[in-house]
């Protein structure tokens, strides 16, 4: 993305790795500063120890796909982008990972901005692409070990980095504690009290049939979800409860930027919770 | 192989030694392929356990029948192109006439043959399927973007066999005996390459799908 220049009077930058890859400036201080603690020893050091020696899931990608681009359509970014072929689904393999395994690891820092702009803002990691391969090959999984690299060398947009720094300290992605939570539990307990009278927001209740776990943004900003979530299970019979401990946020942030440690560490956690008061079902919120 | 021995010419070579060194390294080379693929893959703890030969094989259904899932119905060009294309590529050289006449003289064994007039509109429908490829290649962007050398070197690897198949039939541009030596010598790189290049989807195919239709299963989800 060094090259800047002018096209339709608006201001577009286009690739230098890649002629056809031109987009508009997006500046993130979490790409725009740190690359510049980037070395090519360490992007090396990195891109292999991800990739390593190739396992069989990128083999298969690698070695079958036949760059039909039956894949493109099946992609919203790129039907929302006037079928732009640098939004297909394969496109962003090939100016990713073919480019690392190509170059043998030795590429730069602006190589990597480049990357962690296509990965982590032009991908949902939603499979469909996968639905219209004849292969069936698993792009995703390619676009996931590219974010794996990139969060490795902490080039992560500024807001994902955060959320997933959230998680890290407090294992929710809105830095609520312990108190916080029972606290925002009791009180939505005591709202609804004035128009149902035997409402009960259960936490920690033993052998219960479900637990719901809901998103971080609940209890924080969206405390009327968990009113609705009471009335609907009050209304519906069901034995529920909430966990009284950490963890109870189920939206997995550091699953989106492959920092595997954490995403483990609350996968864990909620099961730990759920075995703990030996429940049957999890229900998450969406 | 006896012909080559007493009279070594460049036909008997192509026609003798250099049709056991392709067919042992075809066949060996993919069984080796396919051999050291599916190992690595028992090492990986994500694919395995999610294998299942009842959505292996429904996902099959879906793909190895046009018109059978979504993006085959989205692309109805595409979809008759590939299939003719495919199916042309693997069963003419099987069921021509020639053919089981030199497994005749050599073994002694012969099965079914498709008529001759039907083979040639067969193989003319390869190449015109190639072409078509090839133009695609070229003209698509979203194809453009991703195409390398490679992906024309393997078009052509399909396609040459056919191609001087089909002039040595007729007769046209060279010599008959050149054309069939060119002929049997493209044949013979296409099945060497097959294990080697991206041409080994040809068995990839069936393992990549049992993997995505078996992941699909878990998710509760189509994959077609």
């Amino acid at each position: 993305m060094a090259v800047k220049e002018k096209v339709d009077n608006k201001e577009k930058i286009v690739s230098r790795d890649f002629k056809e890859y031109i987009r508009e400036p997006n500046p993130d201080v979490g790409l725009d500063e740190t690359i510049k603690r980037l070395t090519p020893e360490k992007i090396e050091k990195t891109i292999k120890a991800v990739i390593g020696r190739l396992s069989a899931r990128i083999k298969a990608v690698i070695e079958t796909c036949i760059h039909c681009g039956l894949c493109s359509e099946a992609c919203h970014w790129y039907l929302s982008n006037d079928k732009d072929p640098t939004y297909a689904p394969v496109a962003k393999m090939r100016m990713t990972i073919w480019e690392m395994l190509k170059r043998d690891g030795k590429v730069d820092a602006e190589f990597i901005k480049q990357c962690a702009r296509i990965v982590f803002t032009e991908c949902n990691l939603c499979h469909r692409c996968s639905m219209y391969c004849p292969y069936g090959l698993d792009i995703t999984f390619i676009i996931g070990m590219v974010r794996r690299i990139c969060f490795l060398l902490g080039v992560v947009p500024q807001r994902q980095m955060d959320q997933d720094q959230a998680h890290i300290a407090t294992l929710n992605q809105v830095w609520m504690s312990q108190n916080d939570w029972l606290d925002t539990m009791q009180w939505q307990e005591e709202e609804i009290g004035a128009e149902f009278k035997d409402l009960r927001i259960p936490i920690d209740k033993e052998g219960a049939e479900v637990m719901w776990l809901p998103l971080g943004a609940e209890p924080k900003t969206g405390t009327y979800h968990i009113e609705r979530t009471a009335k609907i299970m009050l209304v519906a019979g069901v034995n529920w409860t909430v966990p009284g401990k950490d963890v109870w946020d189920s939206s997995n942030m550091p699953m989106f930027i492959r920092d595997l440690v954490t995403m483990q560490r609350i996968v864990r956690g909620l099961f730990e919770n759920a075995a703990r008061l030996r429940i049957k079902k999890l229900v998450l919120t969406e | 192989m006896y012909d080559f021995i007493k009279d070594p010419t460049l036909y008997n070579l192509v026609k003798g030694p250099l049709v056991w060194i392709a067919f042992i390294v075809f066949i060996g080379g993919s069984i080796y392929r396919l051999y050291s693929f599916i190992n690595l893959a028992k090492k990986d703890k994500t694919i395995m356990p999610f294998i299942s030969l009842k959505y292996t094989l429904r996902s099959l259904f879906h793909w190895l029948i046009p018109f059978n899932s979504v993006n085959w119905r989205r692309r109805p060009v595409i979809t008759i192109t590939t299939f003719l294309f495919h199916i042309g590529l693997v069963f003419t050289p099987i069921f021509l006439l020639s053919h089981n006449i030199l497994w005749r003289e050599s073994w002694g064994i012969t099965w079914w043959t498709i008529p001759e007039d039907l083979a040639d509109i067969i193989t003319l429908v390869v190449i015109f399927c190639c072409v078509f490829f090839f133009l695609r290649r070229i003209l698509a962007p979203e194809v453009k973007f991703v195409t390398f050398s490679s992906d024309y070197l393997v078009l052509f690897i399909s396609f040459a066999p056919f191609m001087t198949g089909f002039l040595a039939y007729h007769q046209l541009l060279l010599s008959h005996k050149t054309m069939v030596i060119l002929h049997i010598l493209f044949g013979e790189i296409m099945l060497i390459a097959i294990p080697f290049t991206r041409l080994a989807h040809m068995f990839y195919f069936f393992l990549t799908r049992s993997f995505m239709g078996s992941q699909f299963a878990l998710w509760h989800s189509r994959d077609w």
